[in-house]
């Protein structure tokens, strides 16, 4: 009887354990720094083709929504990509294009903080997380990032753009009144989520949000190394 | 007097010219005044603070020292318009002076004569270790599991510096900014920096690196507000003896402080202010006085 009880206990708890992982397949639940936060931490990188076009990553698909004259002017990015890539001349790539450019980027947390170190042009994204204002008004490459934890998602709001960053290689471009919210969730012990939801009113008629995963580096002493793109 | 002084007045003209163009570029630097007025604030210094692991707490913003004027010049230099004498920054050897080989020597006086043009910082290039340190513009340490990292203003700089013990990359892999490895020696932060370019500067008087630069560095803090900076270079193939520069480095408390965006090659407009003589093809003369 006893042996019958156990046994019929040891499979209500198999079957509730796997009805579990089965409702929850993205409740990966992230390891915790030794501050108790959720653990990000690591190099990652994107494998993926973002940079050749984002509106191929655009959640429910479809087209970016440029308004008639943005659209215009994407399309004359596009035929002069080659030369008009900021990227071309080297500058500082921007926000998201950053996150997925061919290099890979480590990120790092601490209590009030998260930071993103990028190996493209040495670029660092300091992400206060104390409940600070952003500072507004600045023309910034990288924009001014503000965090906060929504549960084990790593939440960035960043604004303080200039104009002259792209969103990938073919010419999908904004305006200074950029505003970009990002969302991380590592959905796998080696699995990023990334999102990124743009709003720039004077560009498109109504946000829009990228996403794609990342993958992390877990080569022994992998490092971020130097892509120093104007040291000739 | 090492310099003549044409030579001398032209270093600091040249010196003068980056920084006031420097200034004007960036435009976070009103930001910072703002910064600045609303007073240093933060608390008194107190004992060094501590991680629950027991080693120092050292996380927070710096500024960047002044180092007798090392950013101009790592030697004593003579006062020149504008600009007051460099006490220079070096400790060891007593005479302050950097321990060349003679053929190094002529290598760096031939650079500061003719090529101030090619200070690798003028050019918006990663400053290198150990000018980093003392590079204009705040700095913040942080410690994530596992590491220091080290964010600079100056040409949004960052260290990357593992505490894990792993060894250094195979030797012909170059780094603008070296590759570092962090450890304690009790309260001490040592941080061993090789696989340097060569092609980085000292100062912006034509102190020359190599690529077999090996630079120990040791951040021993003083106080919740203060480390004591130190930085031994050996290099056998331009130096006689291994020589030390130190510094006293305090803490930024202001409230609400941020590195701002350094995009110095976004935005160089510098490198025309330099004359013919220093190097620049391309340069105005240089005045006739």
């Amino acid at each position: 009887m006893k042996r019958i009880i156990r046994t019929l206990l040891v499979a209500s708890l198999t079957l509730s354990f796997a009805a579990a992982i089965s409702a929850g397949g993205q409740s990966y639940k992230p390891p915790r720094t030794s501050e108790g936060l959720p653990d990000l931490q690591g190099i990652w990188e994107a494998h993926n083709a973002a940079d050749a076009d984002i509106q191929k990553f655009l959640v429910g698909g479809g087209t970016l929504p440029y308004t008639p004259e943005a659209a215009k002017q994407k399309a004359e990015n596009a035929k002069n990509a080659k030369k008009a890539d900021p990227l071309a001349q080297c500058f500082l790539a921007g926000v998201p294009r950053t996150m997925y450019l061919h290099h890979p980027f480590q990120l790092f947390e601490g209590t009030g903080y998260a930071l993103v170190t990028s190996e493209y042009a040495h670029t660092f994204r300091y992400v206060p997380m104390d409940g600070r204002p952003h500072i507004m008004g600045l023309d910034s490459w990288m924009g001014d990032a503000r965090g906060k934890w929504d549960g084990d998602t790593l939440l960035v709001d960043t604004t303080d753009f200039g104009d002259r960053t792209w969103f990938d290689s073919v010419g999908n471009f904004h305006s200074s009144d950029l505003h970009v919210i990002e969302r991380f969730t590592r959905t796998g012990p080696d699995v990023l989520t990334y999102e990124a939801t743009i709003e720039d009113p004077k560009t498109f008629t109504k946000p829009f949000t990228i996403r794609m995963t990342l993958n992390r580096h877990t080569e022994k002493n992998f490092q971020i190394l130097e892509y120093e793109c104007y040291a000739i | 007097m090492r310099f003549d002084s044409r030579t001398k007045d032209k270093r600091f003209l040249a010196a003068i010219l980056f920084f006031v163009v420097l200034l004007t570029l960036v435009p976070m630097a009103a930001l910072h005044a703002q910064q600045a007025a609303r007073g240093r604030g933060g608390p008194p210094a107190g004992p060094v603070k501590r991680r629950p692991d027991g080693k120092p707490d050292i996380s927070g913003y710096y500024n960047s020292p002044n180092a007798g004027g090392a950013a101009f010049n790592i030697e004593p230099g003579p006062p020149a318009v504008g600009q007051p004498a460099t006490q220079g920054a070096i400790t060891d050897p007593p005479d302050k002076l950097i321990p060349y080989t003679p053929a190094a020597k002529a290598k760096r006086d031939d650079l500061l004569a003719h090529h101030l043009y090619d200070d690798p910082e003028a050019h918006c290039l990663p400053s290198g270790i150990p000018r980093q340190t003392y590079a204009p513009f705040g700095w913040q340490i942080l410690q994530p599991d596992g590491y220091i990292v080290m964010l600079y203003e100056a040409f949004h700089a960052y260290r990357i510096l593992p505490l894990d013990g792993r060894p250094h990359v195979a030797k012909g892999v170059k780094f603008w900014e070296g590759d570092g490895r962090a450890r304690w020696d009790g309260d001490t932060l040592v941080i061993d920096t090789t696989n340097q370019t060569g092609k980085t500067w000292f100062d912006m008087a034509g102190n020359f690196t190599t690529e077999t630069l090996h630079v120990v560095e040791k951040f021993t803090p003083i106080d919740s507000n203060t480390m004591n900076w130190e930085a031994t270079m050996d290099d056998p193939a331009v130096y006689t003896r291994p020589w030390t520069i130190s510094a006293r480095i305090t803490k930024n408390n202001s409230p609400n402080y941020q590195i701002l965006e350094f995009a110095c090659h976004e935005g160089e407009q510098d490198l025309i202010h330099y004359t013919q003589e220093e190097g620049n093809k391309n340069g105005p003369k240089a005045q006739k006085k």
